[in-house]
């Protein structure tokens, strides 16, 4: 067999765990710092607020979340066969087709600052169109093999 | 392509699972093959043939239908 370099089963629990840990310390972060908006990265022309506090917290909640996503995007099934490998590859392909058409998208409407927050949203979005998108296959997969099976019983 | 794995099943009396775990395949590649909504590998076809202890075209049955249309060129 070929090697398919993903995680172990197991890893998308602390991949989920990652993600719903991120959401409790970013909140408490927000209500101790109001005021502060830290879905913008400090990029204002002024580069001396690089690295301060809300850049390094944006940079950390950022970097979690990534993770989380990566770890359930990439970890093995229970059962890895051909199947789940190539519904695995389908859905890779349609998130990267969903990814280039909100890119052309962006490019054609937006400019300046907005088109950066498109870029910022483009971290994760592959990566979870294709999260849903192979969960909604699998369960796909699973729901006709229950309903042969309840049609048998019957 | 057709195939018989549901008749080669019965006539050996064994399941969808069982024979899932035999060639090392979730339950659910297996029923999608029966159902011909999945086309196997080249090694996975060839692992159900030897479970059954058939050859692979006694399983497995290419189709018309896998031939694509060329005017005059019909088989």
């Amino acid at each position: 067999m070929r090697p398919n370099y993903l995680f172990p089963y197991k890893s998308r629990y602390l991949g989920i765990a990652l993600i719903l840990l991120h959401i409790p310390v970013r909140l408490i972060w927000e209500m101790a710092n109001p005021g502060i908006d830290s879905h913008r990265l400090p990029v204002k022309g002024n580069d001396s607020i690089l690295f301060t506090n809300e850049h390094l917290f944006f940079l950390a909640s950022s970097v979690l979340v990534l993770i989380g996503l990566f770890l359930i995007a990439f970890s093995k099934e229970k059962i890895e066969d051909e199947q789940i490998y190539q519904l695995r590859l389908d859905s890779l392909r349609w998130a990267i087709y969903f990814n280039y058409l909100v890119l052309l998208f962006s490019l054609l409407f937006t400019n300046g600052i907005n088109f950066i927050d498109m870029l910022r949203l483009n971290l994760w979005l592959p990566l979870l169109f294709f999260i849903i998108r192979f969960r909604w296959v699998i369960f796909r997969l699973n729901r006709s093999l229950n309903l042969e099976k309840s049609s048998h019983e019957e | 392509m057709k195939n018989n794995i549901r008749i080669e099943r019965a006539l050996k009396n064994m399941t969808q699972a069982e024979l899932a775990i035999l060639v090392d395949v979730s339950r659910q590649t297996i029923n999608t093959i029966e159902s011909n909504k999945y086309i196997p590998s080249t090694l996975l076809a060839l692992k159900i043939a030897k479970v059954f202890d058939k050859p692979l075209e006694e399983i497995f049955i290419l189709e018309e239908k896998d031939y694509p249309v060329k005017a005059g060129t019909k088989k």
